[in-house]
């Protein structure tokens, strides 16, 4: 056997088996929940049982003199000692709206908080809450955003003319003329539900006083620590030094933890006013009325075509029922503006037009959630290709063959000014097309149709951009970039490496993959690499976790800072060991000359730097801790094209999902395992927005999806096995990564929606509002009486 | 009196006398006053099951029982799994091994579940497993991982 | 969220109970499974004064299949039913009615009499009590009760219990030879509450339908059995052709018959027209096992 030459098993590629899962498998995570403090006081809220009132009166004697009850904070008493939440600057803004953190004249949405109790405990705290009395003046509800948006429409917020939060029109290419000359014109109304993220875990903080050297501690069950400090010190009128967030393990995020919310606002406040710690965890009722809401858009879509099929252009006009506030940070503007402005996807589309708003209602906020927007929009488009691929007889994935951006055209800037580079949207739905073996399930669906059964194949393909750098706003049209994430590189004196990082992780094992990818930059053992997060006084700067961007960002400044560090270990290991630096490379922990004659293990260096460093030079001996920021500047396009095939039971109108293959381009792999997981836990959210899961208001706006069993999330039973095939390719990214922990949502609601409208289609009927319950298949059907 | 009560109870092998305010839960009373917080809360309405332990025997939703009613009662958390020496249960190895959890947030309630489950049919087919879990919610992995490692465990021949 | 206070008793005799549950009148809850009543006192959807926990009452745990009838007493579990070798094979249509209620750690917990107890319009146990001509045993201070199952639900969420009363046990007799049974419901997850479902019980002597029953689930008032229907159905032969024919009749008395009313999962038209879809399924899977076509 030759051992010319000692390479190190590449560990990025590898499914290593995450170590920070082991706690939690064990049962020893430390949620919020799990954090117990001295003298720590517990909160509940009074929350608004009305959608839209003025608050004439809140009496809360009877509260307050219940024994273990230690206060009730009103919002007239926060007024002037904290700075309520103004909805932040947009270009395409409707007016400004004011978010009081209790509160103060009028209550805007069932579940607004109204009070905040303290008690000894939560039980109390909670028996205090019902002996609170409000005193409303109920005021018309606008609850429906098409009429909310006429004149003479119940105004949510005075400032706001004919409740618009947020309005936008674009055009890009002359559209009227493209629609008046085209050979085919396909339009139609889509419906998408209003939806949340349903973390398994919801909301909450723990806020000490004086813990440590801060004068404020709050855990957090959030995605960004220090966008977090950063305006609480805002908020609380504090020094941001003095402030110090931690995120504990969090039971799931995905963008409903990336918001900035009242109630740990007023935990805060309460701590500082107290002196003493104060707990708050949102249980699963107030989760489902507090915590932001999603989607719900009404879009009218319309594409133009050429006789062969080639889209031309496309024309959309969106509503979104974007609730009664516009979120903290983000503004209203995330689903109006995604939806309309993504829209094109990975098809060739040379011109479009759009209306969008966002029209403010007495709903809970809408906020972001997984992919925000995209699922709708390409949902809708992609039905809407296969009403003209079936106008036109063309097969659903030779339409979309013809429309997709090609390997050759890139890099493709789409009518949105998105520029399509480094992406394999062909690919992905060549491979996806022959593991489903895509003409014999167009064949057994024949024979299936000729039996009496019901069947229909969905094709989508989607365009997901990630990881965006400082060049591209967050929300359009807020001033909010994501900027630069940094990653700290220490070697600690024994030789092992620490990686620190504001990056927090609800299960994407991000300390996996910063591990993954040290090693392989540094030689460093994996098991001599250890990584800690998501605590503002021992990680450096990051924005935090949202947006597929944590794994290209956190791996970004990893390798950056692997660079320097490693440049100074070889420097230092050359003037040891006598040798020229090229000479030296670093391999399992050990630098060692390429030949192998002369070694030494990063454990006697890190020593020698540390403890013994009277003979070495002071310019060689800087100290080994890099830290490095890193930006991508521009995004990376991820992509995916999703095959699925489903039964639809004509008498009870349920679906069933019989096949499901999904091909994905995510660029450089870390950890294909966790990839996985992202892509397969993607669909699964997706085929819930498809088939289940919607929240119910009625006209007065109350909510009738307040529990679990009411609001209905897939179980194992709803989601079939997803096969999972790659068609990557690396992004111009440093390592070549893309995110992945969003795009498989858009393409699921897609292929989902296609499938039942492909079923449905056979028997003259069709399907535009989702989710799919049995009973809009039914309609879809004509079996009932409606519009589906 | 009637608001309070005394109770005793074995929790994971070791035996407990407490008393304790009647209208507290058996989940809150694991969490609060054992300190076991491996047993996780997700709606407090019996759906979600992450607050499932085996109690004498049987899985049930620790958020819908009273501490009170668990006086006498053996109880198994999550933190019970582990073998004497600290080693993992095969069902905690394999999970871990099949990557099937993300948030970590379901998993003791899918842990005690699979147990049973392999305890009263020790060879299910993937659609029994996938039954047999349907009243445990994830949100982050699609199940796919979860069905994957309990059919892993079913092939281990655990008794 | 918490429950708000209550006094807890946990007696271990029937007659202390019942004093218990007589002294606290309308202010008095029985807790027995508690898979319908914990969520309820965890909701504050219900603040009872007084909680009387059956569960050390040993005498009530009784499960009991003789010659003349099943016995399930008030602190067998579901999971108890299905563990049974005699209710699989004697009382087949509980049996399958049993598989359907929730998931394993509720079925674990939640007792058969709870579930007839609480009459959920939308449960399975009401309906199934009701087409097989069960008995329910009512016990207060004032002494024992036997109520036939129909009149023991008077509409969802009610039934003819007085204040301090409860059902101590319930009674099933044995299904006549010849018999075929089925349970079915539609639910938009397995183990939800279902949309709508049916139980259907059907008695064949030489092709000829000499007895049957059909009751349907979550319409609202709790069980509805279809007396129209049955009769329709008896001394009807049911070969093939006849059978198709007799049970689409069937569903469309059902839809005619039924009044359901709007929830978030489903309107009253989609629930109207489920209640036809399961009426006629679970005829025709009654009489394929009663070894008819």
């Amino acid at each position: 056997m030759s051992d010319a030459r000692f390479v190190n098993q590449r560990m990025v590629g590898s499914s290593v088996i995450p170590d920070e899962a082991i706690p939690l498998v064990e049962g020893d995570g430390r949620f919020l929940n799990d954090i117990k403090l001295p003298g720590m006081y517990h909160v509940a809220f009074l929350r608004s049982q009305h959608a839209h009132a003025r608050l004439i009166a809140v009496d809360a004697s009877e509260a307050r003199k219940l024994p273990g009850v230690i206060k009730v904070l009103t919002g007239q008493e926060l007024l002037g000692k904290v700075d309520p939440f103004r909805s932040m600057p947009n270009r395409f803004s409707g007016g400004e709206s004011i978010q009081h953190w209790l509160a103060v004249d009028k209550v805007r949405f069932c579940g607004e908080a109204i009070c905040a109790v303290v008690a000894e405990d939560r039980a109390t705290a909670e028996d205090a809450v019902d002996l609170i009395k409000v005193d409303y003046d109920p005021l018309p509800a606008v609850t429906d955003p098409r009429l909310g948006e006429l004149d003479g429409a119940p105004l949510v917020h005075e400032a706001c003319a004919n409740n618009y939060l947020i309005k936008r029109e674009y055009e890009r290419g002359n559209v009227d003329e493209i629609f008046r000359d085209a050979h085919t014109v396909v339009k139609r109304k889509f419906k998408i539900g209003r939806k949340q993220a349903l973390c398994l875990e919801g909301r909450g903080c723990v806020a000490g006083y004086r813990e440590n050297t801060f004068t404020l501690t709050v855990w957090m069950s959030h995605q960004l620590p220090y966008v977090v400090r950063h305006y609480l010190a805002k908020h609380l009128r504090m020094a941001e030094t003095d402030v110090r967030v931690i995120i504990p393990h969090t039971g799931g995020g995905f963008g409903q933890k990336a918001s900035i919310y009242p109630e740990e606002f007023v935990c805060a406040h309460l701590a500082l006013t107290l002196r003493r710690p104060v707990k708050w965890v949102e249980d699963r009722i107030e989760n489902m009325v507090a915590s932001t809401h999603a989607r719900d858009q009404t879009i009218e879509l319309e594409l133009a075509a050429d006789k062969d099929g080639h889209i031309l252009a496309i024309s959309s006009d969106i509503w979104v029922d974007v609730g009664a506030y516009s979120t903290y940070l983000w503004s209203a503007g995330m689903e109006p503006l995604q939806t309309a402005g993504l829209m094109p996807g990975p098809y060739r589309i040379g011109a479009m037009r759009y209306r969008t708003r966002g029209v403010a209602t007495n709903k809970t906020p809408v906020g972001p959630y997984r992919a925000v927007g995209r699922p709708s929009a390409s949902a809708s488009l992609e039905l809407l290709i296969d009403e003209m691929a079936r106008k036109l007889k063309l097969d659903p994935v030779e339409v979309r063959l013809r429309n997709l951006i090609s390997e050759e055209a890139m890099p493709y800037r789409s009518a949105n000014n998105l520029v399509h580079d480094n992406v394999n949207y062909i690919p992905c739905l060549k491979l996806s097309v022959l593991k489903s073996d895509y003409d014999r399930q167009r064949a057994e669906q024949r024979e299936a149709l000729a039996s009496g059964k019901l069947r229909g194949i969905g094709v989508a393909c989607f365009a997901e951009l990630t990881g965006l750098g400082t060049s591209t706003a967050v929300g359009p049209g807020t001033l909010l970039q994501p900027g630069r994430d940094a990653a700290t590189l220490r070697l600690e004196t024994s030789g092992v490496l620490t990686i620190a990082a504001a990056l927090p992780s609800q299960g994407q094992r991000i300390m996996t993959a910063m591990r993954q990818v040290a090693s392989d930059e540094l030689g460093i053992k994996l098991e001599d690499i250890t990584s800690i997060t998501n605590d503002t006084a021992t990680a450096p700067y990051g924005f935090g976790t949202f947006a597929s961007r944590t794994a290209v960002f956190g791996s970004g400044a990893v390798i950056m800072a692997a660079r320097e560090l490693r440049k100074r270990l070889l420097a230092m290991a050359a003037f040891l060991l006598k040798v020229p630096v090229e000479d030296l490379t670093i391999v399992n922990s050990v630098i060692q000359t390429v030949d192998r004659s002369r070694s030494i293990s990063l454990r006697d260096m890190a020593e020698k730097s540390y403890f013994s460093a009277k003979d070495i030079p002071q310019e060689l001996n800087q100290g080994f801790e890099v830290t490095s920021f890193y930006d991508p500047k521009f995004g990376s396009f991820a992509a995916g094209a999703h095959v699925v095939v489903v039964d639809v039971d004509p008498k009870t109108g349920h679906v069933e999902i019989v096949r499901y293959v999904a091909t994905e381009d995510v660029g450089t792999v870390i950890n294909p395992a966790v990839v996985e997981g992202q892509i397969v836990g993607g669909i699964a959210q997706g085929i819930g927005e498809a088939l289940l899961e919607e929240l119910v208001y009625d006209d007065a706006g109350q909510p009738r999806t307040v529990t679990l069993a009411d609001y209905l999330i897939p179980s194992a039973l709803e989601i079939p096995r997803i096969e999972l095939h790659h068609a990557n390719t690396p992004s111009a990214a440093l390592g070549g990564f893309k995110g992945c922990g969003e795009g498989s949502i858009i393409g699921a609601l897609g292929a989902v929606a296609c499938a039942i409208s492909d079923a449905l289609s056979r028997k003259g009927g069709d399907i535009h509002s989702f989710p799919a319950t049995p009973e809009r298949v039914l309609k879809g059907l004509g079996v009932l009486p409606g519009d589906a | 009196m009637a608001r309070e009560q005394q109770i005793k109870l074995t929790v994971n092998g070791r035996s407990y006398e407490k008393t304790v305010p009647a209208r507290l839960s058996l989940a809150d009373f694991l969490r609060d006053h054992l300190h076991l917080t491996g047993t996780h809360l997700g709606c407090e309405h019996g759906v979600c099951g992450a607050c499932t332990i085996s109690m004498n025997g049987r899985s049930a939703r620790s958020c819908l029982a009273l501490a009170v009613q668990a006086d006498g009662a053996e109880i198994v958390t999550i933190e019970g799994l582990r073998a004497e020496d600290g080693t993992r249960h095969p069902m905690q190895q394999l999970f871990l091994e099949n990557f099937a959890l993300q948030c970590g947030y379901c998993t003791p309630g899918f842990l005690i579940t699979a147990i049973e489950l392999l305890r009263d049919n020790p060879k299910p087919t993937e659609h029994e497993v996938r039954e047999a879990i349907s009243g445990n919610l994830c949100r982050c992995s699609g199940y796919q991982a979860i069905v994957d490692a309990i059919l892993a465990a079913s092939r281990l021949e655990l008794a | 969220m918490k429950p708000a206070w209550f006094d807890y008793y946990a007696p271990h005799a029937l007659d202390e109970a019942l004093h218990l549950l007589g002294d606290a009148g309308h202010d008095g809850r029985v807790l027995a499974g508690g898979q319908s009543l914990m969520p309820m006192l965890n909701l504050r959807i219900l603040s009872p004064a007084v909680i009387v926990d059956i569960n050390r009452i040993e005498a009530l745990n009784r499960l009991h299949a003789g010659a003349d009838g099943l016995t399930v007493g008030a602190l067998v579990r579901h999971a108890d039913l299905l563990r049974s070798p005699d209710v699989r094979e004697g009382w087949p249509l509980l049996w399958e009615a049993t598989t359907q209620v929730a998931h394993m750690a509720i079925r674990n917990r939640g007792t058969v009499c709870g579930s007839v107890s609480h009459n959920d319009p939308s449960a399975e146990h009401p309906s199934v009590l009701v087409t097989m001509g069960g008995t329910v045993i009512v016990a207060g201070t004032a002494g024992h009760r036997e109520l036939p199952a129909e009149a023991f639900f008077t509409g969802a969420l009610s039934n003819a219990l007085e204040p301090g009363e409860m059902v101590v046990e319930l009674r099933y007799p044995r299904q006549p030879t010849g018999t075929g049974t089925a349970f079915v419901e539609f639910a938009r997850r397995l183990g939800d509450f279902a949309i709508a479902g049916a139980a259907a019980m059907l008695t064949i002597r030489d092709g000829i339908c000499e007895r049957a029953r059909l009751t349907v689930v979550g319409m609202g008032d709790g069980p509805l059995r279809l007396r129209a229907v049955e009769e329709m159905l008896t001394a009807h032969a049911l070969g093939q052709k006849e059978a198709q024919d007799a049970f689409a009749e069937a569903a469309a008395m059902v839809v005619a018959a039924v009044d359901p009313t709007d929830d978030v999962h489903a309107s009253a038209a989609y629930r109207r027209h489920l209640a036809g879809v399961m009426a006629a399924q679970a005829l025709e899977t009654a009489l394929a096992r009663a070894g008819g076509s």
